[in-house]
Formats: C-alpha cells, sequence, structure tokens
C-alpha cells in the first residue's frame, strides 16, 4: 500500500469533526494533567477510557483521544518545571535544571517558547519516523510465530525491568507481580478457574483499569496527602516570544535530541523521563565548554523537551505494530483497543488502517493544536494552578471512582480500587516502579497462551520456543531477542554512568 | 531493613501463589503444559528476586510524621465504606461525603469542603448521567 495514499486516507480519518474535536479535547486535558503537578499520564488516559466506552467511540477516535492526552501531556509538563521549578511530570525533571535557571534571571518567556517549539518540532519528526519505521516493522513482523511472540515478550520485560525505576530486582517483582494478577480468572484453554478463590467478580480475571485507577489515581492522592502540597501557587509568565538567535542556536540540539528521544522511545521501558536525561546529557557533553548548561543555557530546556516529545512517538510504535506496550500508558492504550475490539500487531496496517493512518494524521493536527494552544495560553493554564488542592485533589478522586464503577457496574470494583491503592502507595514508598505491574498484566494473558502454543506445536518438546515449527530451523529472530533481553539486563550498569553526572533519577511513571 | 521485611512477605506471596496453583484441579482436553507452569515460572521470577532483595536491601525509605498515618487510614477506611454504601446510599450523597472528608484533610474548613463537594459531584454526576450516558446509582432511599 503506497504510503501517502493510506496517509491521505489517515487525513480523511483526523478531519471528521468528531476526530478534529476528540484531538482537541485530548491535547486540552493532556496539557492541564502536565501542568498540574501529581497528576500523571497515566491515571489521567486511565481516567479517560471509560469515557470512550460509554460514549461507544469508534477505536480510532478512542485512540486519537487517548495519544492526545499522552503527547499533550508532555508539552504542558514543561511549564512548572520551567516556571516554578515543580516538574509537572517526571519526564520534565531534567528541564527544571536550566529552565528554572533562565526564569530566574527574566528569561521564563524565551524557555517556555523553545519547549513549545521544540516540542512541536520533535512531535512531528516523530511522526514522521513512526509513518516510515511502523511499516516496515510490521511487515517483519508479520512472519512472527508464537515462539518469536513470546521470546519478544520476555524482551520487553527485562529491558522494561533494567530500565524501569533504580532496583532492577524491584521492578522485575513488579513485573511477577502483573503477571500474577493477569493469572486471576479462567485458564485461556483448559477453562478451570484460577485464582479466584470462590469470588465470582474475579472469573472474568481483574480488569486493567481498576488496577491502573487503584495504583496511580488514588496513589497519587495518598502520595500529596503526605506531601501536603503548599495551596495556592502564584508565577509571573511574561511575554511567550523567542528571537530568532535562539532559535537558530537550539535548532541542531532539537533535531538530534528528537531523533535520540524517538529512538529511546522504541525501546520497552525506556520511556519519556529516561529520553529526556539521556538527551541532556549528551548535548551536555557535546557541546561542553560551549555552553552553560546547569547555568540557564537555552539548549538545556531545548533538548529535554524535544527528546521526551519524540519518545512519546516513538512509544508507539512497537504498541501498533507488535501489540507490545513499553510503558504504562501505552499498556492502558492497549487494553482500551483491544476492549474495543481491536488487537494491535503486525496485520493492524492492514486490517484496520483507519485506526493506524487516522491516528498517525491525527498527531499532526494534534502538535499544530498544541503550539497554538501552548503558545498564547501558558498564562491561563499557569492560573489553574491557583485552584486550591482540597477542591482539586478530591475531585479528581470522584471522576476515578465514576471511572471505577462505569466498568462493570459493580462496587465490588470499587473495593479493589482501595487495596490497589493503598497497594500503589506502599509500592510507590518501598520505590517499586508502577508500570510494570500494568504491563504484566495487560501482557500476562498473550505471554501465557503463546508460550503454551508454541509448546503445543512441539508437543512439549522445550526447544520449541527457539525453532520453527514448520522448517525445523532454529528461528534466527527468537534466539537473537532471547540474547538481547539478556544483554538488557546490564543496562543499568550502563545508565547508571548517565546519572552519575550529576543529574537524579529518570523514573518510570511514563 | 525494611526492605527485608518487605522481602520476606514477597517471599511468602510467591511461595503461596505456587502452593494454591499447585491445587488448581480440573481441566481436561488441556494442552500437554496444561494451566500451571506458567505461575511457576511466576512464582520463580518473583521468589528469587525476593531472595536477592534479603540478601542486598536498599537503605529504608523516609516514612511519613505520625498524623499522616491516621488520615491514610481514614482515608482507606472511607474508601472502603464508599464501595459498600454507593448502592444504597447513592453516588451523590457518598461522593459528596467521601470529597467533604478529603477536602478537610487537605486543609479545607468543613463547609468549604462539603459546597464545593456538593457542587461538584452534582455537576458530574449530570454530566455523566443525562449527557454521556453512563448509569450511576440513584440509591435505594430515594427508590
Amino acid at each position: 500500500m503506497d504510503i501517502l495514499q493510506a496517509l491521505l486516507n489517515g487525513f480523511g480519518v483526523a478531519f471528521q469533526p468528531l476526530n478534529l474535536l476528540l484531538v482537541a479535547l485530548g491535547c486540552l486535558v493532556g496539557t492541564l494533567i502536565g501542568v498540574l503537578p501529581g497528576i500523571g499520564p497515566i491515571s489521567g488516559v486511565a481516567l479517560l477510557v471509560p469515557l470512550t466506552f460509554a460514549l461507544k467511540m469508534p477505536p480510532e477516535s478512542a485512540l486519537i483521544l487517548l495519544a492526545g492526552i499522552y503527547y499533550g501531556a508532555m508539552y504542558g509538563g514543561s511549564t512548572t518545571s520551567i516556571l516554578l521549578n515543580i516538574p509537572g511530570e517526571t519526564s520534565s525533571v531534567v528541564t527544571a535544571i536550566d529552565g528554572n535557571k533562565m526564569a530566574k534571571s527574566g528569561r521564563a518567556g524565551p524557555a517556555l517558547a523553545i519547549a513549545a517549539w521544540g516540542s512541536f518540532i520533535a512531535g512531528t519528526l516523530s511522526v514522521v519516523g513512526l509513518m516510515t519505521l511502523g511499516p516496515l516493522l510490521a511487515q517483519w513482523a508479520i512472519r512472527f510465530g508464537p515462539a518469536e511472540y513470546f521470546a519478544l515478550m520476555v524482551f520487553g520485560f527485562s529491558t522494561l525491568s533494567a530500565l524501569a525505576g533504580r532496583n532492577m530486582f524491584k521492578a522485575l517483582i513488579a513485573t511477577a507481580f502483573g503477571l500474577m494478577l493477569a493469572t486471576v480468572g479462567q485458564d485461556p484453554q483448559s477453562g478451570i478457574s484460577r485464582y479466584t478463590f470462590g469470588l465470582l467478580q474475579l472469573e472474568d480475571g481483574m480488569d486493567f483499569l481498576i488496577v491502573a485507577i487503584g495504583l496511580f489515581a488514588v496513589s497519587e492522592v495518598l502520595m500529596i496527602l503526605e506531601d501536603k502540597a503548599p495551596g495556592a501557587i502564584r508565577a509571573q509568565v511574561g511575554r511567550i516570544y523567542i528571537s530568532f538567535k535562539d532559535f537558530t542556536t537550539s535548532i541542531t540540539t532539537i533535531i538530534r535530541s528528537s531523533v535520540l528521544g524517538f529512538l529511546i522511545g522504541v525501546l520497552p521501558g525506556a520511556g519519556a523521563s529516561i529520553a529526556a536525561f539521556v538527551a541532556y546529557t549528551t548535548e551536555k557533553r557535546i557541546l561542553g565548554a560551549k555552553g552553560r548548561f546547569g547555568e540557564g543555557d537555552i539548549r538545556g530546556v531545548a533538548a529535554p523537551e524535544s527528546a521526551n516529545n519524540a519518545a512519546a512517538g516513538g512509544a508507539l510504535i512497537p504498541l501498533l505494530t507488535l501489540g507490545l506496550p513499553g510503558s504504562g500508558t501505552t499498556a492502558i492504550m492497549l487494553g482500551a483497543l483491544v476492549s474495543l475490539g481491536v488487537t494491535p500487531g503486525p496485520q493492524m496496517f492492514e486490517q484496520h488502517p483507519n485506526v493506524v493512518w487516522g491516528l498517525i494524521a491525527s498527531m499532526y493536527v494534534g502538535n499544530l493544536i498544541l503550539l497554538l494552544l501552548n503558545l498564547p495560553l501558558v498564562g491561563l493554564f499557569v492560573r489553574l494552578l491557583q485552584v486550591p488542592s482540597w477542591f482539586l485533589i478530591p475531585a479528581v478522586l470522584a471522576i476515578s471512582f465514576i471511572g471505577v464503577y462505569a466498568v462493570n457496574n459493580n462496587p465490588f470494583d470499587l473495593l479493589l480500587m482501595a487495596i490497589f491503592g493503598m497497594l500503589g502507595y506502599l509500592m510507590r514508598k518501598f520505590d517499586f516502579p508502577l508500570a510494570p505491574v500494568l504491563l504484566g498484566l495487560v501482557l500476562g494473558y498473550l505471554m501465557e497462551i503463546n508460550l503454551r502454543r508454541a509448546l503445543t506445536l512441539s508437543n512439549g518438546n522445550p526447544s520449541g520456543l527457539f525453532v520453527n515449527p514448520i522448517s525445523g530451523e532454529v528461528s534466527i529472530i527468537a534466539v537473537s531477542l532471547w540474547v538481547l533481553a539478556a544483554l538488557s539486563l546490564f543496562a543499568p550498569a550502563i545508565l547508571a554512568r548517565f546519572r552519575k553526572q550529576g543529574l537524579g533519577s529518570g523514573d518510570e511513571e511514563m | 531493613m525494611a526492605d527485608r521485611i518487605v522481602g520476606a512477605l514477597i517471599l511468602m506471596l510467591a511461595i503461596g501463589y505456587a502452593v494454591v496453583g499447585s491445587r488448581m484441579v480440573g481441566g481436561f482436553l488441556s494442552d500437554p503444559l496444561g494451566p500451571r507452569p506458567f505461575p511457576y515460572l511466576i512464582a520463580t521470577l518473583m521468589g528469587l528476586s525476593a531472595l536477592w532483595l534479603l540478601a542486598r536491601p536498599d537503605p529504608n525509605p523516609s516514612w511519613p510524621k505520625k498524623e499522616f498515618w491516621l488520615s491514610f487510614g481514614l482515608v482507606l477506611v472511607s474508601l472502603v465504606a464508599y464501595a459498600y454504601l454507593i448502592v444504597p446510599l447513592g453516588f451523590i450523597i457518598t461522593t459528596t461525603l467521601e470529597m467533604t472528608l478529603l477536602s478537610v484533610l487537605f486543609g479545607a474548613r468543613w463547609w468549604q469542603g462539603l459546597g464545593g463537594g456538593l457542587a461538584f459531584t452534582l455537576s458530574i454526576y449530570f454530566l455523566f448521567t443525562q449527557g454521556l450516558g453512563v448509569t450511576l446509582p440513584t440509591g435505594r432511599i430515594f427508590g
């Protein structure tokens, strides 16, 4: 299929009135979530999924909305980092270093402007990347059998565990816990009930939305309660402008960081936060003495803000072409798509071109909307921070209740939500990453079924995990994925070297 | 130290999970692998990681002040109560009360919390039920 023709059809989908409205809504909600500290994109996406079900949206519209929130939050996160030194999202932690220095010396305007322009350029470049790389990867993955899929998931979980959070073993425990949750309910092949403890409500398994809202949204409320963040904050915004000189000094940084961020985003587990801080340290190293990194260099804002937006686009590649989400947010998108009757995977580009190309086209539109939304309206978003937290936080919780209740109309789910909320709080306290739980839950079923199919084809012989059942030859793809999975467990050591260069953590969340 | 306790609890969870898995009964016409090995695999992964945690624990987390645990407990109890009361009392009453409680915990006066909570609850109730077609319990005492 001709890519240009497909893209044109995609624009046809994106320009339908409903979808235009949804991309604007998604970008707006995403920006709000990005601006508000404490409410992460995972909670935001999870809270809007029930809405897509309730409105019986077609899958492409649902995905357009959810993706809009995802990359919109990347835009919004920079605002509070720069103005208040309070990162709205973990992906904007690095932005605060130079961004807030700039704001303090009266250059908040250029910092905000370069963040918006950097995000726009990066977002657009990453859509081009998604458009060209996606179909290629899909064509390659179409030959995958169960053995390759199982190996792929092992690879996904090992990179995720290696990159999410500070302690790899805690991430592995979180992954295992998510997989455990996935085994609750009827066994996919023999039909017997597993781990339901006689509860009828668990017969259909754990719903990913309830786990996500409990684990992320409710535990966020508890974390904020512990911190007791100050109520209202005031900030000086000034005029949002950028001089031609600022733009030309930053443009190479923006392009370099976009490419880097995009590639990191494609890797499962390495989300926008890691992309942001790898881009920052890379720019710091390349520009070295020529830059004033750490003292308010505009490129110190451009690098992480471009990288985190590009990473959000890159993260959609494994989701759409392999059905393998690399982060908590994309895991929720996968869950939502499956509930709407679309299973992402290599066939998706052919079976559901409307969904894929509609999404890609909507992202072009979305990036433009975000630029228009952010440059003139930053002041308005910042004023939102003056809404007292005693109103805002309980309001978020009230919407969580509706989201959870709407899934099955069953109060039992609210009980589960409370349990997962407490668990999420304790996991955060003990530094366990939360995203692997969600990924384990969403992918556990597919992982088990592919393992069992592979072994059925080989009549129970473990060689079935490495050998193509039809040709009898060793599957190079499966074997290399196993090798890569093993290698990725050394990634924490490499990442630690980056961290040593005077930066904090690049944590989970994404 | 805290990590050691957590590690021990996780190890117990992994063992318990495997034991429950081994006692599953029934199932026929299954594949060569059957319903049990995948859970065993998970339990092994979790158990080994827990052992590592026991051997090499992280430094203790910073614990919140004592007063926090009171509000923490209060929030949890109220969430459980919410789950049991939403059907008999209805969405509007339970959600308003829950929001009031949380607002007070976040430092509002009770009347501020009640006012803000009631206004917000009413608006989302009508937005979701009338505008978006979501069913929310009206409450038995009204029905």
